[in-house]
């Protein structure tokens, strides 16, 4: 009879948060990296760069908003030392500042940067894009009671997630905007076809390593057979990975022009839902240990 | 409010009334607001200790969703789920129509009153005098009289002159549970037992649960016996058997002194009599003839053997009753109760090693026997058919190894033994002897005492109860479909009119909702009672309901007291613990004492009133009224008088209500004589119920003289404890292969409640209370996951539904619910739509009904299958 | 200085849940929260099945994995060994709920009274304790058990202790080897809950049986 309990309180803001952290980050190491790809890649990098900064930002307003005394965010950046989110937040802020420069320098509205220097600063902006994306799955990951948050595959995934939620990002955008479906943008297709792939093997990993422990076989079993399996199944499984990858696929490959904008539109739109449903599949697993004493286990109360 | 400037912060010292162990307790006041209930520390009655549910009772005092005004139903239709639509009226509108109601009855014996155990120092003498004072003699302790008490109180009575018994945990080292949970959270000196059994069990002291359940006290003890509901007399009687066959071992000097074992009894079942004095002999073994039992020169008093006295062939009853267990082989025993024969043997003899039969103890410089074996029971094993001998079958486990009210066996409880205050002698109770030489109880909560038996008469009472001759409560004529027919049958020749009802909230309590609402209490012309919430009782039927004061916000002048079953036994110290107000009764509320007072006034009755008064004190507390003290019928009392003069009497003049209200407690040591009292009183009590068969033939023959023989079966009133099975034990339908049983949570009381906030913030999240229990092989069998909804129904097809929890501590074929959940009074939302309504699947009848002592079955049959 | 510290006798303890409601009621603690949890497990197989309660209090870790994730410095310790949560800090964001594993700590999101279909204000009791909350903790920041600091202070036990019917709860100081508690950890084969999270409590268990 050991009854356990997912944790209630970190819940779809937080995913938000997570998410928009993920894809922001993404899609601007997306545009970054685009940047150093040559003419063709101008306007997609620019969007990639574009993205960044604000994505992270209401990313960041999710998690302000989700707090109980926002006044006192400032404060969380006081303990570097031990919690992660103190890391993070010195971590994202500064990504957030670096997005914001490059904008700014680049883009709108100061304008004419030396190409030099936006390399610079893009190189800077890539290490804390980086560590942004690594960093949410580490966050969870410092919760160590929690197994299904507690392992080295979490950061892996999230950080395949980010980037192909923010190369899915870039796309999106571009093909809104009527950039044509040749060159360059397949080839973002092209390698977002290649996380996708990569992100089903982290998630079959990922399930694999949390079940050595019986929470975390909970958590799975809550995940893929119990009440969030629906969520998980349809919204991630589907939505997140079949679906953008069926559709870059026939779309890189069987469509053109028209046809293929539309099945990027699609897909990306699919894939990013899947994205931000993916962390709310893990935040609503998050099932503490049981406590041991002699031959019992307890199952926690809710918290 | 306290006045201008000063900052008001005291702690009042009081009894809690959250369920029926009514610990002493401090209330702590802060500017005229009630904020905490902590233990009161200089009381035995929890020793300052308080539980769970006593500090969530701060919520009792202010709940938004208490009753504050008088109102009356305005929409006509009575019945379960009925809407009464209150409209709030002034007390003078309340009072004057009672008392018109009253005073237009047909017949003044036409009234009922019912009132709950929950609150039981409250309804000691106030409402029996006004009983007598008005005329009519129908009362009923709401569900307890079916479900608690009938084979208990009556046979502990007769063993142990007490309500109920209680191992003394000081020395026990080995304790017998036969269905109840005493020690752990159960009303029985709930927190003072509690620390006891710890201590005990922290000593090596080892308890064997029989239950069908891993309840509390199961999961803490020794060892869980799983055993089928309702079969604890068979599983008694054969260990009995192998004590006394296999083992052969007994306290003899016990059995020869305390008891009738060495009664002759001849062929007519009967004891054989000295043709002179008409007592009861024995055989006097050194000089080789009978001699009647009191007879001082006897030698040694034979136990066995086949004697021939007064010229015909006798044994002493103890060799019939050795004899008699044989039919209980743990071959058979094991079938019926599907306890191995292995661990009945097993444990019948760690019982008996563990009572140390011969050995003594010293305390306080009296060497007393100590018998550290009990075996105790209570409402699990004794709510069957078979309730009243399932309760004496468990305790002749205690008299054949002489473990009775001596150190380390099972003690009467409440403590029955008191030689009263030092400075007044009272209250004093003493049992006394029959001709016979068997022991009278002296302090008795109930009119009737359990022996000598009640005579069988034509019956008065419109439940019949007062024409069997050993019903401690009341019957279940009252709820039968038929209750119209049994009236006429037995020539009663009034009819039911107006019922005061005093808490109780029967609809719920006693059985099927729509059984008990219909059959019984629509059938009362006009209902009112006295409530601090409307509950489903009030919703289904009451015209007025008043608004009672809590425990908060009254005086009880006598609440923990010596003899009383909340009184701890064990030897600390004799307290007597009054209640009062820790506030002023907020709103509009009354003390139910106060208004009962008061119509007894403007009913022109208050003379007699006071005189029943006079009269019920000195049978509630032990020890005549002094004239000085005692109410003049011309005089003209408050409660609080009242309670004043209550308290002068039996504690000392310089102990009245004023001096009680700074302590809230007196106290005064306990004695050996009193606490270990067996050896002190010379008394014996029987293990041979003699007299049985011949009340039982009157009874029968009463019975039939009004066509209705067949009421009861008369099989039951035989001289040696039997197992009969219950209704549930011969059910062959292959569908209805479950036993429903229902167990208490250790916080929450019975229907009372499951409204407080806090106490039900526990019950959501535990693990067991709002579900069904259901072992996990079984539930996974029947192809259920833990947490499905499934339905539970009975031969008549009634149902409850509710998610099970799949256990694997649970007897496979048994299925328990917690307590009396399931709640739908628009009066109580907090509690609404918890738990399960257990009782909706009880059955009372002629065949769900101990014939001995009226006690309800409350096991059922059922089938389950998923919703 | 002294390091305070817990034992709570699996023993002795039989489930009332006393701990859990008197905590409330000494330290007002709104409508879900819960200092002193009371969880029940179940073991074996029937007919050797075993069922038990554990009451919890904040272990007060000597390595408090809830410190540790702290972003904001909220969560201090003080030098008697308690671990404390200071409002004026705390921006409640709940990462301390996520890291300890005893689930000690709480937040509550909003204070809310027990009788929302009531009609009318607070009743004094609820007004009283919502004053007393509000004084001390307010909404949106964590909260846990602290020992009943005020209370010790005071020379008084912890609440949950004074009330435990069985006395299953010892209060002391685990730095003194003659204290109480110290006796009863040696003696009995006190243990801690879950090492292996290596936050060293200062809660002991006494064994079951
Ligand atoms: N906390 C609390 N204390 C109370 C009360 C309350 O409501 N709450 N009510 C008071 C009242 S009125 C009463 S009558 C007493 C009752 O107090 P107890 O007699 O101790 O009653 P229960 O706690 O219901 O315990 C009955 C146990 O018997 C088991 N059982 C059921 N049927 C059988 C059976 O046929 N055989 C055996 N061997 N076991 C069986 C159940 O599983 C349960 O564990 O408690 C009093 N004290
Ligand atoms: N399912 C199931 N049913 C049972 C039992 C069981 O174990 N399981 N046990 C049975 C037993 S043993 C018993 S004794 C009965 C008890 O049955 P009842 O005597 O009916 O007791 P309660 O259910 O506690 O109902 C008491 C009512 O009194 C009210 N009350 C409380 N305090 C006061 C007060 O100070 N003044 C007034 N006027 N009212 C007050 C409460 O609000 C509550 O509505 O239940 C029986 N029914
Ligand atoms: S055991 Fe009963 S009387 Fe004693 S404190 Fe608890 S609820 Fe009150
Ligand atoms: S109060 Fe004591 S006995 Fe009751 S649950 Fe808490 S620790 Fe256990
Ligand atoms: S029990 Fe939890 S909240 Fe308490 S100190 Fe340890 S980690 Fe922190
Ligand atoms: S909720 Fe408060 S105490 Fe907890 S980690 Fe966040 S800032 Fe620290
Ligand atoms: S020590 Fe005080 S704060 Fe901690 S659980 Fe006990 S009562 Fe609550
Ligand atoms: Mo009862």
């Amino acid at each position: 009879m050991l009854i356990l309990k997912a944790q209630t309180k970190w819940r779809w803001i937080i995913a938000g948060y997570l998410f928009l952290a993920g894809l922001g980050a993404g899609a601007y190491i997306t545009g970054v990296v685009a940047g150093f790809l040559g003419d063709e890649w101008a306007q997609l990098s620019k969007i990639g760069v574009a993205l960044g900064f604000p994505c992270v930002a209401v990313g960041c307003g999710l998690l302000i908003f989700d707090l109980g005394r926002p006044l006192n965010f400032w404060r969380a950046a006081m303990r570097p030392n031990t919690s992660w989110m103190a890391r993070g937040t010195i971590i994202i802020s500064t990504f957030m500042v670096l997005g914001a420069i490059h904008i700014a320098f680049w883009i709108w509205p100061f304008g004419g940067l030396s190409a030099g220097a936006r390399a610079v600063i893009g190189m800077l902006g890539i290490v804390f894009a980086f560590s942004t994306m690594v960093y949410t799955g580490i966050l969870l990951g410092a919760a160590r009671p929690i197994a299904f948050w507690s392992t080295a595959l979490l950061p892996v995934l999230f950080f395949i997630s980010a980037a192909s939620t923010g190369v899915m990002a870039v796309i999106l955008t571009a093909s809104l905007m009527g950039v044509p479906h040749s060159g360059a943008i397949t080839t973002l297709a092209r390698a977002d076809i290649i996380l996708l792939i990569l992100e089903v093997f982290a998630v079959a990993m990922y399930f694999q390593a949390t079940h050595r422990v019986p929470e975390g076989r909970e958590s799975a079993r809550l995940v893929l057979r119990g009440q969030v399996a629906p969520l998980f199944w349809l919204g991630f499984a589907l939505l997140g990975l079949v679906i953008p990858l069926a559709l870059e696929v026939v779309g890189v490959f069987a469509l053109h022009d028209g046809g293929a904008a539309t099945a990027a539109i699609v897909a990306s739109i699919s894939g990013i839902i899947g994205g931000l449903i993916l962390r709310q599949v893990v935040l609503s697993g998050g099932i503490h240990a049981p406590l041991r004493a002699g031959r019992f286990e307890f199952g926690l109360p809710i918290i | 409010m306290s006045p201008q400037g000063v900052k008001e912060d005291v702690w009042i010292p009081t009894s809690c009334g959250g369920c029926y162990a009514q610990c002493g307790i401090l209330a702590h006041r802060v500017d005229g607001v009630l904020v905490d209930l902590t233990g009161n520390p200089e009381t035995p009655a929890g020793s300052g200790r308080i539980c769970g549910k006593g500090v969530a009772q701060l919520h009792t005092l202010y709940d938004r969703h208490r009753i504050n005004y008088p109102v009356k139903r305005t929409n006509p239709e009575k019945g379960v789920h009925a809407d009464p639509k209150w409209q709030r009226i002034s007390w003078d509108e309340a009072l004057d129509t009672i008392v018109s109601k009253f005073k237009n009855m047909k017949d003044r014996r036409g009234c009922y009153f019912q009132a709950t155990t929950v609150q039981t120092s409250e309804i000691r003498f106030a409402i029996p005098a006004f009983m007598r004072s008005f005329g009519f003699k129908n009362y009923w302790v709401s569900g307890g009289g079916l479900w608690c008490g009938n084979g208990a109180h009556f046979m502990n009575g007769i063993t142990h002159a007490a309500w109920s018994i209680i191992p003394d945990w000081t020395y026990n080292n080995y304790t017998l549970y036969f269905g109840c949970s005493k020690g752990h959270g159960a009303g029985h000196a709930a927190l003072q037992s509690s620390q006891w059994v710890a201590d005990a069990r922290a000593r090596g002291m080892k308890a064997v649960v029989f239950d069908p359940f891993l309840s509390t006290q199961a999961s803490k003890a020794h060892e869980w016996v799983p055993i089928r509901v309702g079969t604890d007399a068979a599983a008694a009687l054969g260990m009995l058997n192998v004590i006394l066959n296999e083992i052969g071992q007994w306290d003899e000097e016990y059995l020869k002194l305390k008891t009738n074992a060495p009664y002759l009894i001849g062929p007519d079942e009967h004891y054989v009599r000295d043709r002179d004095t008409g007592k009861p002999l024995v055989w006097d073994a050194g000089a080789g003839r009978p001699k009647t039992f009191d007879d001082a020169s006897i030698q040694d008093y034979a136990l066995l053997g086949e004697f021939e006295a007064q010229g015909v062939k006798c044994q002493p009853s103890f060799a019939l009753l050795r004899e008699h267990v044989k039919k209980y082989s743990l071959e058979r025993v094991e079938e019926i109760t599907s306890v191995p024969a292995s661990t009945l043997r097993r444990v019948a003899h760690e019982f008996v090693e563990h009572a140390q039969i011969g050995s003594s103890v010293k305390i306080d410089g009296q060497t007393l026997p100590l018998r550290p074996s009990a075996a105790i029971f209570f409402r699990g094993s004794q709510g069957h058919v078979n309730s009243g001998w399932n309760c004496l079958a468990i305790d002749l486990l205690n008299q054949v190894v002489g473990a009775a009210d001596v150190p380390g066996g099972a003690m009467g409880h409440g403590p029955p033994v008191c030689h009263g205050h030092p400075d007044t002698g009272k209250p004093e109770t003493i049992p006394y002897t029959c001709k016979d030489g068997l022991m009278i109880v002296k302090g008795w909560v109930y009119d009737h005492k359990p022996y000598p038996l009640r005579e069988p008469k034509p019956p008065t009472r419109l439940d019949l109860q007062d024409m069997f001759p050993c019903s401690v409560y009341n019957a279940f004529t009252i709820m039968s479909p038929d209750w119209e027919k049994y009236l006429e049958d037995f020539k009663i020749d009034y009819r039911p009119e107006i019922m005061i009802n005093f808490g109780s909230n029967s609809v719920m309590t006693m059985g099927n909702a729509e059984d008990v609402t219909e059959n019984f209490l629509k059938k009362f012309g006009f209902v009112f009672s006295f409530n601090i919430y409307q509950n489903e009782f009030t919703e289904a039927v009451a015209d007025i309901v008043l608004p009672d004061c809590s425990f908060l916000e009254r005086y009880t002048p006598c609440v923990t007291f010596p003899s009383t079953f909340c009184h701890p036994t064990g030897m600390d110290h004799w307290v007597w613990q009054i209640r009062q107000p820790v506030v002023d009764p907020l709103f509009e509320r009354r003390d139910f004492n106060e208004v009962m007072l008061e119509l007894a006034k403007r009913l022109g009755i208050q003379e007699k009133y006071y005189a029943e008064t006079n009269k019920l004190i000195p049978v509630r507390y032990g020890g005549e009224m002094s004239p000085e003290y005692a109410l003049d019928p011309k005089g003209d009392y408050s409660w609080q008088d009242i309670c004043d003069r209550v308290l002068k009497d039996r504690l000392g003049p310089d102990k009245g209500l004023e001096a009680l209200k700074q302590t809230g407690l007196e106290k005064w040591p306990t004695k050996v004589e009193e606490m270990y009292w067996r050896w002190f009183v010379s008394v014996r009590i029987p293990i041979y119920f003699e007299f049985f068969k011949e009340s039982g033939e009157k009874a029968r023959k009463l019975c039939a003289s009004f066509g209705r023989e067949n009421i009861q079966d008369w099989s039951f009133y035989r001289p040696l404890a039997e197992w009969f099975p219950c209704p549930s034990h011969e059910e062959t339908d292959p569908d209805f292969d479950l036993t429903a049983f229902s167990w208490r949570p250790s916080f929450h009381t019975q229907s009372s409640t499951q409204n407080n906030p806090w106490l039900d913030e526990i019950s959501v999240n535990d693990p067991y209370v709002y579900l069904i229990q259901l072992n996990e092989d079984t539930g996974k069998a029947k192809g259920l996951k833990d947490g499905d909804d499934i339905w539970v129904e009975n031969k008549l097809g009634r149902r409850i539904k509710g998610p099970v929890r799949l256990v694997q501590g649970m007897h496979p074929d048994q299925l328990g619910i917690a307590g009396c959940h399931g709640h739908w009074a628009r009066g109580t939302p907090i509690s609404r739509d918890k738990g399960q309504f257990f009782d909706d699947l009880v059955i009372v009848d002629e065949k769900h009904t101990d014939s001995l002592t009226q006690g309800t079955d409350a096991c059922v049959r059922v089938k389950i299958y998923k919703a | 200085m002294a390091r305070y510290g817990f034992v709570i006798d699996l023993k002795r303890c039989y489930g009332c849940y006393t701990c859990q409601v008197v905590c409330k009621a000494a330290n007002h603690t709104p409508k879900g929260i819960d200092w002193a949890r009371c969880v029940q497990a179940e073991t074996g197989s029937f007919p050797s099945t075993l069922r038990q309660m554990l009451p919890m209090v904040c272990m007060q870790c000597a390595e408090p994995a809830c410190l540790e994730v702290c972003p904001t410095g909220a969560t201090q310790q003080d030098e008697n060994g308690i671990v404390t949560v200071d409002q004026d800090l705390c921006m409640g964001c709940k990462y301390c709920m996520m890291a300890c594993p005893y689930g000690s700590r709480q937040v509550v999101d909003a204070w809310e009274t027990y009788f929302p279909d009531a009609e009318g204000a607070l009743d004094p009791y609820e007004a009283y304790a919502r004053k007393k909350w509000d004084e001390k903790y307010g909404s949106g920041v964590a909260t846990k058990c602290d020992y009943c600091m005020d209370r010790v202070k005071q020379g008084l036990q912890p609440a949950c202790v004074e009330a435990c019917p069985s006395k299953a709860r010892t209060f002391g100081d685990l730095d003194d080897p003659e204290s109480e508690i110290s006796i009863l950890i040696r003696r009995e084969g006190g243990f801690q809950l879950n090492p292996e999270f290596g936050t060293d409590p200062s809660c002991y268990y006494l064994p079951v049986r």
